[in-house]
C-alpha cells in the first residue's frame, strides 16, 4: 500500500521498569512523517531519541501506542516479520559506521541487497549508481580499515540505499565525522530526502544540520513537539565557526566568566585544550 | 550471510589455522589410540600368524593363546603326526607372563621352543642367534633397547636366571612381546618337560585345515583343534574385547574434546563479532539466518580440521615408531571413517552454543556509538 505518508507514531510509548523506578523513556509520542521530507530529532542527551528512533525502526517493541511504516501496522508483527520489513523498507545510518570489517565496500554496500527480491545480482546496477553517486567508484575494493571517516558514512549511505528503502533512520550520522565530512553527509542525505523520495528521519546532536532540515523535532523528558516555527538564538561556535542555536546546543563551556557553544564535542575539546587561541580569535 | 562468515573467517587466517588445528590434534588423538590399539592387537597375533600354521592344536577348553595356558602331553604330537594329511608338526611350551630385564617386568609371551621342532622360533633376527639353548633366552630389540641390556647380560624368568643370546624384530610390544627360552628351561619351571602348550599342524597340499581339525579330534582324546585363521580370529577378538571400552573411552574423549574445541571457536568468534550480527539484525536477517553463518564457520572449522588430520594421521603418524619404537602403530584409512562421520554433527552441536548468543543479540546495539 503506497501512501503519502510513510511513517506514522500513534501515541508511541516505551516505559523501562516498574513501580518507583519506571522510568518512561517515550512517552504518547505521535508523528508523521511524509514522502521526501527530512525530519530531525533534536533533545538533550536521555531524552529518549535513540529509543524512539529504535521503536520507529522496528527494532525495539512499544510499551503502548502503534508505528505505521508505509502503511502497515508494526505492533502485531512477529520478529521474523520485522525483520524482513527493516529489510525492505527501511535503510539505517549509524554514528559508529558499523561496516562489516571483512568485506569491501562493495560487498559491504550489497550486503542488505541479498535479502531483497534477485538478491545481490539484481542490485548490480544499483550499486554502480550508489558509487558513482556517493563518489566511492575508486574504492569499491577497499576495505574499511583503509577508508577516511567520511568514505565510511558514505558506504554505510549506500548500505542504507541499496534496496530502495521508503525511509532512513539515521542516529548522530556526522556524530564521528568533523564538520566538513559532516557537512558532506548532511547534504547527501538531503539530496536523497530531495531526489529520491524517500524520508530521511535523523536523530542528531548536530544544530547545522537544523538549515537543511524540513522540521524539527523537539524530545525532552519523552515528549515531543514541533519546534521549526519558534526563534533561534544564533551564535558561533568558536572553533571552527558553524553558525549554532544556542537554544538547542549542548555543548557548552564558560571560559572566563564568558559563555561559549559548539557544534561538537570534538570543537569542546579542541576549545578546551587551546582556549586562549580560540577566544582572541572570536574577539 | 554465509558469503560474509566466510570472508570473517578467512580474514583471520592464523586464527583459523589455530582453531583448526586443536580440532585436528583431538581427532588425532582418537586416531592415534586406535591405530596403537590395532597395532598391538596385530602383534597380539603376530606370533601365530608368523608361524603360518594351517591347524593349531591344544588343551581340551582352550581357544586362546592371549591370557590361557594349555597343557598337552608329548606323545600326543607324534600321534597327530601320525594322522592322514599332515605333512608336518611343531610344539611348543607357552607361559603368559613377566620376565624381568633390566630391573624391569615385561609382560610377555614366553616360548618354550626346542631345535628338533621347526618353525618355532623368532622370523626375523637382529642379532646374535635364534634358537636359545638351555640357561639362555633371546628378546625383542627394542627391549634390549629400552632396558639397556646387551646380549651376554642376564635377565630374569620367575626364579630363573638366562642369558640373552639373540635379539628378534617384530616381537614387541607393550601387552605380550615374544621371549624364546629353551624348552628345557620353561618345562622345569612349570614342571612339564614331557609336555607342550601348542602343537602346530602343517597339512598335505589338497588337504584342507578344516579337514584336518576333524580328524584331530576325533583321533585324539582331550584336545581342542582349530584352524590356523579360527585360532587367529579368536586372540584377535579376546583383544579387541580386553581394549574395546578403553578404545570407546578414548574415541569419547576425542569427540567431546573436538567438539569443545569447535564450539568455543563458533562462541569465540560470534562473541567478536557480535556488533557486527547486530548490524546484521538490524538491517533485517533473521535469527536463522544468521544461525546458518554460525553454523557454515562451525563446519569449515571441523572440515580443514578434518583435512588437517588426513595429513598429519597419514603423513606424520606412521614416523612415531622411527622415534618410539615401542610404539607399535597400525594407521589404516577406516580409523578415519568415523571421525569423517561425526565430524558434521560436532559441528551442529558446537554451533548450538553460538545460536544461543545469536537469538539474545539486541539489534539495538547498533546504536552504541
Amino acid at each position: 500500500m503506497t501512501t503519502d505518508i510513510i511513517l506514522k507514531a500513534n501515541n508511541l510509548s516505551k516505559f523501562f521498569g516498574n513501580g518507583t523506578s519506571e522510568v518512561r523513556a517515550v512517552n504518547k509520542v505521535s508523528l508523521k512523517i511524509k514522502r521526501g521530507e527530512m525530519v530531525l530529532i533534536m533533545g538533550p542527551s536521555g531524552s529518549g531519541k535513540t529509543t524512539l528512533l529504535s521503536m520507529l525502526g522496528a527494532l525495539l517493541s512499544s510499551t503502548s501506542g502503534e508505528v505505521v511504516i508505509d502503511g502497515t501496522s508494526i505492533s502485531s508483527m512477529n520478529n521474523n516479520e520485522l525483520a524482513a520489513l527493516r529489510a525492505k523498507k527501511i535503510g539505517f545510518v549509524f554514528q559508529a559506521f558499523n561496516l562489516l570489517e571483512a568485506l569491501n565496500v562493495e560487498e559491504n554496500i550489497l550486503f542488505p541487497a541479498q535479502l531483497n527480491v534477485g538478491g545481490t545480482n539484481a542490485a548490480k546496477k544499483r550499486l554502480d549508481e550508489l558509487l558513482d553517486r556517493l563518489g566511492l567508484t575508486s574504492r569499491r575494493y577497499a576495505l574499511p580499515n583503509t577508508l577516511s571517516g567520511g568514505e565510511k558514512q558514505r558506504v554505510a549511505i549506500g548500505r542504507a540505499l541499496i534496496n530502495q528503502p521508503a525511509i532512513i533512520l539515521a542516529d548522530e550520522p556526522t556524530g564521528n565525522l568533523d564538520s566538513h565530512k559532516g557537512q558532506e553527509v548532511m547534504m547527501l542525505l538531503h539530496d536523497i530526502a530531495r531526489d529520491d523520495g524517500c524520508a530521511v528521519l535523523m536523530v542528531t546532536h548536530d544544530p547545522r544540520v537544523e538549515e537543511i532540515a524540513d522540521r524539527v523535532l523537539w524530545l525532552e523528558d519523552g515528549a515531543i513537539h514541533d519546534r521549526k516555527t519558534e526563534k533561534h538564538s544564533w551564535v558561533k561556535d568558536p572553533v571552527c565557526g558553524m553558525r549554532i542555536d544556542e537554544w538547542t546546543a549542548t555543548f557548552i563551556t564558560e571560559y572566563k566568566n564568558k559563555r561559549y557553544v559548539f557544534c561538537s564535542q570534538r570543537c569542546l575539546d579542541r576549545f578546551n585544550t587551546e582556549a586562549e587561541k580560540y577566544v582572541h580569535k572570536t574577539e | 550471510m554465509i558469503y560474509w562468515s566466510l570472508k570473517t573467517l578467512f580474514a583471520e587466517p592464523m586464527r583459523l589455522f589455530i582453531s583448526a588445528l586443536a580440532v585436528s590434534v583431538s581427532f588425532l588423538l582418537v586416531i592415534f589410540f586406535s591405530a596403537v590399539f590395532e597395532g598391538e592387537s596385530n602383534q597380539m597375533v603376530a606370533y601365530l600368524k608368523k608361524m603360518d600354521a594351517d591347524v593349531w592344536v591344544m588343551q581340551k577348553g582352550v581357544s586362546n593363546m592371549h591370557m590361557a595356558s594349555s597343557m598337552v602331553w608329548d606323545w600326543k604330537v607324534d600321534k597327530i603326526a601320525r594322522i592322514a594329511g599332515v605333512k608336518d608338526v611343531s610344539a611348543i611350551l607357552y607361559l603368559n607372563g613377566p620376565v624381568k630385564i633390566g630391573g624391569k617386568d615385561w609382560f610377555s609371551y614366553i616360548m618354550g621352543i626346542s631345535p628338533e621342532h621347526k618353525r618355532t622360533g623368532p622370523w626375523d633376527i637382529a642379532k646374535g642367534k635364534a634358537i636359545p639353548e638351555p640357561g639362555e633366552a633371546v628378546i625383542p630389540e627394542v627391549i634390549s633397547k629400552l632396558a639397556g641390556i646387551q646380549i651376554g647380560e642376564e635377565i630374569k624368568m620367575i626364579d630363573r636366571k638366562l642369558r640373552v643370546v639373540g635379539l628378534t624384530r617384530g616381537t614387541f610390544s607393550m601387552a605380550s612381546s615374544v621371549v624364546f627360552v629353551s624348552h628345557k628351561d620353561l618345562g622345569e619351571l612349570l614342571e612339564g618337560r614331557d609336555q607342550f602348550s601348542y602343537i602346530m599342524v602343517y597339512a598335505k597340499p589338497g588337504v584342507s585345515a578344516q579337514t584336518l581339525v576333524e580328524r584331530i579330534k576325533d583321533e585324539i582324546d582331550k584336545v581342542n583343534a582349530l584352524s590356523s585363521e579360527d585360532f587367529v580370529e579368536s586372540d584377535w577378538q579376546l583383544g579387541v574385547q580386553m581394549g574395546a571400552e578403553i578404545l570407546i573411552m578414548m574415541t569419547t574423549i576425542g569427540t567431546l574434546l573436538a567438539t569443545l574445541i569447535v564450539a568455543f571457536t563458533a562462541y569465540s568468534l560470534v562473541e567478536r563479532k557480535k556488533q557486527e550480527l547486530a548490524v546484521a539484525k538490524a538491517l533485517g536477517f533473521s535469527n536463522g539466518q544468521i544461525y546458518i553463518a554460525a553454523l557454515c564457520q562451525s563446519v569449515v572449522i571441523t572440515g580443514i580440521g578434518l583435512l588437517l588430520t588426513l595429513l598429519f594421521a597419514y603423513t606424520l603418524l606412521p614416523w612415531l615408531p622411527a622415534i618410539a619404537p615401542q610404539i607399535n602403530l597400525a594407521v589404516r584409512f577406516h580409523q578415519f571413517i568415523p571421525i569423517a562421520v561425526i565430524a558434521l554433527p560436532i559441528a551442529v552441536v558446537a554451533s548450538f552454543i553460538a545460536a544461543r548468543t545469536v537469538v539474545k543479540l539486541d539489534p539495538m546495539t547498533v546504536f552504541s556509538g
